[in-house]
């Protein structure tokens, strides 16, 4: 923490050195400064808990190359007569080329291209490195799937406060009519209130996709190999790569706050974007760099589901959450393309005046949403189908029942991932596309709803007559089926198109999402941790403060949510800082900020409880949900090179509460018959 | 003696498809100069993507069973081999993505561009992969020193290819007055080219990977790498299948 502080204090120095250099001016709190002063003060905080070594060496690798990146570039500039410098120190094209410089620098500092680079220099590397015991191995490049998943889940955390964090700051200005305190006199960032309120707002929305990315890779490289009896991954120096491009990709969207922001929103249509300050390529950057790890994830789910299971686990055997892992990897592998291709053509744009989507110059700012929407509609299904495949996972351990019609909801996880490549103009219908897709668009949109009623039905059918327990996980599981069924009734009127001319980018849209994303993901991530935590650590969450975290969460999220859609329906838009009074929702509104501080608060006692747990919580080393999966079968925490026997499916499995049934044997069991 | 037979057999299939691919290039060209047919375009298209694909990529090699157990050589290769498929498609949709935007963006008008130094580059390219080809074949063979010549000619082609591109076909566009910043058409023209290009560059790299590591010895037993490269190089060039009609030979010029 002393680290943390001084060396931020150092960066901002500098900062404000070479600022001062450059525009002859002091100015305390424009924005070069503060992006050193962030730099310095992550890269010090790293190096203060565990110096100079993995995520400390990338992230001064990162600095180091982005300042030579950029440096490179103004060089060339030099050289070609044109200008040296901007008003954020370096000139754009600088900046782009030295941010491209760093991410690539931090993979290099941070190791994870060691393998990689002996390989194409010929020489042979070991299967498995050994990680070092303790906390450790989770700041270094280690190829174990357990390990990533974790440095992935804790990544997503991170990402999840920091984006809370804006959504507060930014809530609580709304509060109340009128701008109170992200007014036009302030100045943050060389942005002043209002345009503070828009690139929060903004980075709200993008940081939040990339921390879901994060988490539900977390949970699939956790959970995935261990259901499939897979010693790893398929290539796990590969799901390094994937998580460790996520940090400079973090470390770029971040910067893009402090390097004057953008006004966007997290969609960045062109014209706007092609207009807006520097923030917007460092966005742009930061999204492309995180869309590899998303890609490159996706790619080893798939090859590991093929390739690597346990000698008898047949399609209509894998586990649930396997499915929802693979529906989603084949959204993730394929459409995540699409939205590096729109980014790249808007930064392309802006570098070199091409003219894609400037009417101008014969440009089409439509295409950009229709190349877009092309991954971020699915995108939302990347999001919710691992968190769907965690409640049907869940839920029959905790009913003792069979999981109703199993085939059915395998095969609609696959259903929601191809009919949802066939909707993405549904956005589109007040854009100015082409009248004659609408209805098309329309008709496929409704047309989601069938495979997510296949497992509504499921869920209640699972549920009912069993023997259900409600620990924090099932309570969890639960709270994901109530919200996403708000989320998802809500979602076929904005389909019509009749209503969505009306709803278009209303907050009855903002509540609508927030419930299926909440649903689909925010529950299920923390039924999953709850659930899996036991065999990670070997010791389980307090289970009271799991409790209170529920039962605060979840009536403030349900009244915020139910606050958005009924002022949303009165005409409240989304993405504004201000509002009339004389609409009459301030009262609303500020119930609405008193809930969202309730859900942080709600995740507050989350974290402490997490992270008290790891080292004080009730020891739980045995099969401590008495859950059927073969991961339970075996003592917690997990061995490291996950099972010392092989296992083999020999039965369905979730026959819970069948006498005699069996789903995985063991096979030194299997000898003893 | 029947394996060394086919081993040649492999050679000469090579030869043949090569002569298929050939043949299809010259009357597609054909086709676009004298007639517009731009059904009969998209189908040359498919049939040299698909042969491509089929017999120098060995797309049925993904369907072969693997014996042995999960940490044996042949099971590994597999699973890497199914890793650098999913990859391709992956990378395809970029390039679908880019053949949308041309379309959206240009319709049925393409920019002026010289069809006959298209043709050329395309050639260098087609050509370089039948080299790949027989390089990839010969290492399998055991034959270390065709292998080492046949990736040094496909090398050479390559960087002929990126250096026409690049250095030779851009330079002459800008004269002509076709810049990035000129229109949709510029736009359109150099960022397919470009990202094409990139790859282009990347196999580039790969290719002088195998080649290095092939002469000091490498490959006798686990060839994959090599395998890898050749499917990657092979990918490159079905992506200029399509890139190449779709930017010269397509629609009528606008200036």
């Amino acid at each position: 923490m002393l680290f943390l502080l001084i060396a931020g204090v150092i960066g901002y120095g500098i900062g404000l050195g070479l600022d001062t250099l450059i525009m002859k001016s002091v100015r305390y709190s424009a924005p070069v400064p503060s992006a050193f002063a962030l730099l310095f003060a992550f890269t010090a905080f790293f190096f203060g808990i565990y110096g100079y070594r993995g995520i400390t060496r990338g992230l001064v690798y990162q600095i180091i190359g982005t300042l030579v990146g950029g440096l490179v570039v103004t060089g060339i500039r030099g050289l070609m007569g044109l200008s040296l410098f901007g008003g954020f120190f370096f000139t754009e094209p600088a900046w782009v080329f030295g941010g491209i410089a760093g991410a690539v620098s931090f993979l290099f500092g941070v190791g994870v291209m060691s393998d990689w680079v002996k390989w194409a220099r010929g020489m042979d590397t070991p299967e498995h490195h050994e990680d070092e015991p303790g906390w450790e191995k989770y700041f270094d490049v280690s190829l174990d799937h357990k390990v990533i998943g974790i440095q992935y889940t804790v990544t997503a955390l991170f990402l999840i406060s920091v984006g809370g964090l804006f959504a507060l700051i930014f809530r609580t200005e709304l509060a109340a009519s009128g701008l109170q305190f992200l007014n036009v006199g302030m100045s943050l960032f060389g942005q002043n209130g209002p345009q503070l309120y828009n690139t929060l707002m903004s980075l709200h929305g993008m940081i939040m996709i990339v921390s879901i990315l994060l988490g539900i890779s977390g949970i699939i490289n956790y959970a995935v190999p261990l259901l499939l009896g897979a010693q790893d991954m398929a290539f796990p120096r590969m799901n390094a790569f994937a998580y460790w491009v996520s940090v400079p990709a973090s470390v770029l969207l971040l910067m893009s706050l402090v390097l004057g922001g953008f006004d966007t929103g997290w969609t960045g249509y062109p014209p706007l974007s092609a207009k807006a300050p520097v923030g917007m390529q460092m966005f742009f950057l930061g999204v492309f760099v995180a869309g590899w790890s998303s890609i490159l994830g996706a790619l080893n789910v798939i090859a590991t589901v093929l390739r690597m299971r346990a000698k008898g686990m047949t399609a209509w055997r894998l586990p649930i959450f396997v499915w929802a892992a693979v529906a989603t990897s084949i959204i993730a592998l394929t459409a995540t393309q699409l939205i590096g291709l729109s980014f790249q053509l808007v930064m392309f744009q802006r570098l070199l005046g091409m003219g894609f989507f400037d009417p101008a110059k014969g440009g089409n700012p439509v295409l950009f949403q229709h190349l877009f929407w092309f991954y971020s509609h699915p995108a939302v299904y990347v999001f919710v189908l691992p968190g769907l495949g965690v409640i049907s996972e869940l839920l029959p351990v905790f009913a003792r029942k069979p999981l109703f019609g199993y085939r059915w909801v395998a095969m609609s996880s696959l259903g929601i991932a191809l009919v949802g490549f066939l909707v993405w103009a549904h956005h589109m219908f007040t854009s100015g596309m082409n009248e004659y897709l609408r209805v098309p668009f329309m008709y496929s949109t409704l047309l989601v709803a069938v495979p997510t009623g296949v497992k509504f039905f499921s869920w209640v059918a699972t549920l009912w007559k069993g023997k259900i327990e409600t620990p924090t996980p099932m309570l969890f599981v639960l709270g994901a089926v109530l919200v996403f069924l708000f989320g998802g009734l809500t979602g076929p009127p904005n389909a019509t198109v009749s209503v969505d001319l009306h709803l278009h980018d209303t907050y009855f849209i903002v509540g609508h999402f927030h419930d299926t994303i909440f649903g689909g993901f925010v529950f299920p991530f923390f039924a999953a941790i709850y659930y899996w935590y036991p065999k990670a650590t070997g010791r389980r969450m307090n289970e009271f403060w799991g409790k209170v975290h529920f039962w605060l969460m979840t009536p403030s999220f349900l009244i915020l949510t139910f606050g958005m859609m009924r002022i949303g329906l009165l005409g409240m838009r989304r993405r504004i800082a201000d509002y009339d009074p004389a609409l009459g929702f301030d009262f609303t509104h500020l119930i609405l900020t008193i809930c969202a501080f309730g859900i942080a608060t709600s995740v507050l006692i989350f974290f402490i409880n997490f992270f008290h747990s790891i080292k004080h919580g009730e020891k739980a080393e045995g099969n401590l949900w008495n859950s059927r999966s073969p991961e339970w079968q075996v003592p917690s925490p997990m061995p490291a090179h996950n099972y010392d026997v092989p296992f083999e499916v020999v039965g369905e499995p979730y026959d819970y509460g069948l006498p005699g049934s069996k789903y995985v044997e063991f096979v030194g069991e299997k000898s003893k018959h | 003696m029947t394996h060394t037979q086919d081993k040649k057999s492999m050679l000469s299939q090579g030869v043949f498809i090569f002569g298929y691919l050939a043949v299809l290039t010259v009357l597609e060209f054909f086709v676009a100069v004298t007639f517009e047919a731009i059904a009969l375009l998209i189908v040359v298209a498919l049939v040299k993507a698909a042969l491509v694909v089929y017999y120098y990529m060995h797309i049925y090699k993904l369907n072969a069973e693997h014996e042995g157990d999960h940490n044996s050589y042949e099971y590994k290769s597999g699973t890497n081999r199914i890793g650098l498929w999913l990859f391709l498609i992956s990378d395809s949709f970029v390039f679908g993505g880019l053949l949308v935007m041309r379309m959206n963006l240009l319709g049925l008008t393409r920019p002026n561009l010289n069809p006959t130094l298209g043709l050329a580059v395309t050639s260098i390219l087609l050509i370089s992969s039948f080299f790949m080809n027989r390089g990839e074949t010969m290492m399998s063979n055991g034959d270390r020193k065709g292998f080492l010549n046949n990736t040094l000619i496909t090398f050479l082609l390559g960087l002929g290819f990126l250096i026409g591109v690049v250095a030779v076909e851009w330079r002459l566009a800008a004269h002509e007055g076709l810049t990035p910043s000129s229109g949709a058409a510029g736009a359109a023209f150099y960022m397919m080219t470009g990202m094409h290009a990139f790859h282009v560059l990347t196999g580039l790299i790969f290719l002088a990977i195998v080649w290095f590591n092939g002469r000091r010895g490498l490959y006798d037993e686990k060839h994959y790498p090599v395998e890898a490269a050749a499917v990657y190089w092979h990918f490159v060039d079905v992506v200029w299948i399509f890139f190449y009609p779709a930017l010269y030979l397509i629609g009528t010029v606008i200036l």
